[in-house]
This record gives C-alpha cells, sequence and structure tokens, in this order.
C-alpha cells in the first residue's frame, strides 16, 4: 500500500474511475422506475380513492335512506319479500333522494335558525357545523382508506345523525298542542 | 253630577273590548278536575313550567302570566287535559308566563317549551318533555319518557327503578343521575354524564362531546356507544362479565383493560380492543371513535 502524505488538494487525483463499469444497473433501475410508472402498471391505481369515495357516499345514500324511509318497516319473511327486495330503487336515485331531502331541510333550518334568538341561533349553528366538519373529516379518512368498515359506519351514522338533528331543529318549538 | 245613560252605554261599548284585548295577565290560580291515570299536555312558550305530582285527581295551574300573554288554557276532555299559554297571533315569542302545574302523579305528562325552563318532580307515570333553548331539570320514574332540547341543558335524576328513557340534545349537555334500565343518549357537541345503576341497554352517540357512562351491567346486558371526536369513558360493573368490541380510528383506548389493546393494522392508524374477561357470554360492550379516546375499565 502507497502511504503518502498529501500536502495540497491540488495533489489529489483529478478522475477516479470506479473499479467496474456502474452504468448497466443504473439504466436498469430507470427502465425498472419507468415500467413501474407506466399506466396500468402501478400497485394502487389513482382511481381507487375515487372510487372508495364514490362507494362510501352511495353507501352513505343507501344508509341514510333506509333509516329515513324504511327504518320502521319490518320486513317478514313472505312470498314477496324478494320481489320488494328487486323493487329497491337504484343507488343514484337514493342518492339523489338523500341530497334533495338535505338540501330542503337545509332552507327550512336556516328560515328556523333566523327566528332563533342571536346567543340560541350561535350554538346551534355550532353544534351543526360540527356535525358537518365531523362528516368532512370520516370522508377524508375514507379517502385515504376506502374499505375501512369502521370509517364507513360512522360516516353512516354521523349523516343519519345530521337529518337527525336538522329535523330536531326544524320541527323545534311547534306548538302540538 | 249626572251622567247620562247614553254616555255609560257609549263608555261600556268601548271599554269591553278593551278588556278582552288586555287578555289575562297577572297571577293566575285555576283548577279542573281530571280522569286518574290520563294525560296531562303542557305547553308555554317563554318563561317557565314546573310539573309537580300530587295525590288528587285534579290539575291546578298557578302563577303569573306576562302581559303579553293573551290567556290561559285549562281544558279536559277523555283524560287528556291540556294546559296552554295562549300569545296573541303574530307574537314574537315575547310572552313570558311563570307557570306551576299540580298534575295527579300516575298520569303521563307531555310538556313543549320554546326558551322556558322545564323542571318536574313526583311524577310516576311516563314524562315526555321537550325544550327548545330552555334548561329540563327532571325526576324521571315512568317507563318510555323521554327529555329533548336542541341547545337546553338536560338535568335528569332517575329513581333506580329500570325504565326505558330517551335523552336528546343537539348543543345541550346531559347529566343523568340514578337512572337504571335502557338508556338511549344522543348529543351533538354537548357532553353527556350518565351514572346508572342495574343496567340492561345503553345507546350512546356523540359527535364532538365527551360521553362518560358508569353503569352496573346486567348479566345480558348491552353497552353500544359511538364518537366521532368526542372522548368516550366507561366505568362499567359487569358480575357477569365482559366482552368487548372497541375500535378508534385514530385516538387511544385507555383505562384498565387497555393492557389488551392492539393495533388493527401494523402500518396504518387504528387501535381495537377486543376481550373477554369471562369465558361463554357476559354483557357485551361495543365502543367505536373516530379520533376521540375510549376509556375503559371494568370496575
Amino acid at each position: 500500500m502507497n502511504l503518502r502524505r498529501v500536502k495540497s488538494i491540488d495533489e489529489l487525483a483529478q478522475n477516479v474511475p470506479p473499479p467496474r463499469d456502474l452504468w448497466p444497473a443504473i439504466s436498469a433501475a430507470i427502465e425498472a422506475e419507468k415500467a413501474a410508472q407506466a399506466p396500468g402498471a402501478q400497485r394502487r391505481p389513482r382511481w381507487l380513492p375515487a372510487a372508495g369515495m364514490a362507494a362510501a357516499i352511495a353507501l352513505v345514500a343507501v344508509g341514510v335512506f333506509i333509516g329515513r324511509s324504511l327504518g320502521p318497516v319490518k320486513f317478514i319473511e313472505t312470498a314477496g319479500t324478494r320481489e320488494a327486495a328487486a323493487n329497491v330503487l337504484p343507488a343514484a336515485l337514493r342518492d339523489a333522494n338523500y341530497r334533495k331531502e338535505r338540501d330542503v331541510l337545509l332552507v327550512e333550518v336556516q328560515h328556523k335558525l333566523n327566528d332563533m334568538p342571536a346567543a340560541e341561533r350561535t350554538k346551534v349553528a355550532a353544534s351543526l357545523a360540527t356535525l358537518r366538519r365531523s362528516i368532512g373529516e370520516i370522508e377524508a379518512a375514507l379517502g385515504s382508506d376506502p374499505a375501512n368498515a369502521l370509517l364507513q359506519e360512522l360516516l353512516v351514522n354521523s349523516c343519519q345523525e345530521e337529518m337527525r338533528a336538522l329535523t330536531a331543529v326544524r320541527d323545534s318549538g311547534n306548538q302540538e298542542t | 253630577m249626572s251622567i247620562p245613560k247614553s254616555y255609560l252605554c257609549a263608555g261600556l261599548l268601548v271599554a269591553l273590548p278593551l278588556l278582552a284585548c288586555a287578555g289575562e295577565s297577572g297571577s293566575i290560580d285555576r283548577r279542573i278536575a281530571v280522569e286518574p291515570g290520563g294525560e296531562v299536555i303542557i305547553s308555554n312558550v317563554s318563561g317557565s313550567i314546573d310539573v309537580r305530582g300530587w295525590d288528587r285527581n285534579e290539575v291546578q295551574v298557578t302563577g303569573h302570566l306576562g302581559e303579553d300573554v293573551e290567556r290561559l288554557d285549562l281544558t279536559t276532555s277523555g283524560g287528556r287535559t291540556i294546559v296552554k299559554v295562549v300569545l296573541p297571533r303574530g307574537s314574537s315569542n315575547d310572552g313570558d308566563a311563570e307557570i306551576s302545574v299540580q298534575v295527579p302523579k300516575n298520569c303521563s305528562v307531555e310538556v313543549s317549551a320554546v326558551s322556558a325552563d322545564v323542571s318536574s318532580q313526583g311524577v310516576l307515570g311516563t314524562q315526555r318533555l321537550k325544550s327548545v333553548s330552555g334548561e329540563i331539570t327532571a325526576d324521571i320514574s315512568g317507563d318510555d319518557s323521554e327529555v329533548r332540547s336542541v341547545s337546553g341543558d338536560l338535568t335528569v335524576r332517575g329513581t333506580g327503578k329500570p325504565i326505558s328513557l330517551r335523552a336528546n340534545s343537539v348543543s345541550g349537555s346531559l347529566d343523568l343521575t340514578n337512572g337504571a334500565g335502557k338508556l338511549d343518549v344522543v348529543t351533538v357537541s354537548g357532553d353527556a354524564r350518565v351514572q346508572m345503576g342495574e343496567t340492561s341497554e345503553v345507546r350512546g352517540r356523540t359527535t364532538s362531546g365527551d360521553l362518560e357512562l358508569r353503569a352496573k351491567l346486567t348479566r345480558d346486558g348491552r353497552v353500544d356507544v359511538e364518537g366521532v371526536s368526542g372522548e368516550i369513558t366507561l366505568r362499567l360493573v359487569a358480575p357477569g362479565g365482559l366482552s368487548t368490541e372497541i375500535e378508534s380510528f385514530s385516538g387511544d383506548i385507555e383505562g384498565c383493560l387497555a393492557g389488551s389493546v392492539e393495533r388493527v393494522s401494523k402500518y396504518g392508524p387504528g387501535t381495537r380492543l377486543n376481550l373477554r374477561t369471562v369465558e361463554g357470554g357476559g354483557a357485551r360492550v361495543r365502543a367505536k371513535t373516530l379520533s376521540g379516546d375510549i376509556d375503559i375499565c371494568d370496575h
């Protein structure tokens, strides 16, 4: 081994060749990365979160629709049960019904809020905003984990709870006697 | 000095309608006989409603009606008695009335208020109490009872006798003591503190409020609670053992049973606690949150 004290930078070698040709391995790695990024070759397709969200929204629509419209119905095993199941509305229509019902409720609730004293209006509006924010948080979590059963259950229940709370505010103060 | 009769008549004609318009403000003391075991329905927009059960088959209403109150209706028919503070048509809910209503203790009671505070004592029948922003304070012992508010706080005392009770508030809080039997509690942003004796079923849901449940569960008791960001605290005594199904997406699971907590997945968030303190049965506890912590202990 040749040991020599280096006194200045200029004494160092300007070019140190590698002991072997590294390019073939680098080229192979680049090609492998290109192949992995090619359409259809990703391990997790980009459309998966969107599809998950769509599935979650459809699930919410189904849950809310069943909770509000079909909830009290007792299903008794009869010959007509299968026929009735076959007549269930398409998911898209249920989703539209849910959105329509919610939009109508929101308008009515806004009227009710406008009639409330300021302090009460602030308190109730904050609670409704909390519900909406919670639903947003669950949807965001579902975006990264669309198949999570806990999140799906929480989303359905939260949407149903929002509808119940909106209905309670809309109906508040109605004299029944 | 003598006043001509024609002037007197004209004066009466003017005064009578004015007296009628002036309403029934001031102190009131009205009483009516009712059928035993019937139903009493009370409504008052603003002020207060104090309901007391007594041993007579009579309903008595005492108190004070504000200037903006038109009248108090007190009627009974077919076991249904109505106590209603009536405001002038088109009124903007400003007519205060503070009324105390004595009712037969075994009757059922339904109370509706907007901003009026509601209190109730000594009623043994079913009670349905609801207020928008007023507070509700009630002793409840009748089965199938319900207390409900939008922004008012709820304070409920049970008698330790098992009943079915629903308590629902949007932004108000709930404080229930000495409950027993079945409870269904829902709050959005209000906190709920529940203390129950012998408990067969609790269903609870909170969005951002905290939920605390202390109960002694029957052998086949059921607890099913859910929160989003609110914390859930469970102190459950279960002589017949406990079987848990507890999961949080991003919150922590704590308490004396937390030694058995496991991660839901190796890389993602989420913890769960599925255990049985006694083989082959016991009370079942199910608790789920998004980000709220769950604290559970079986003593």
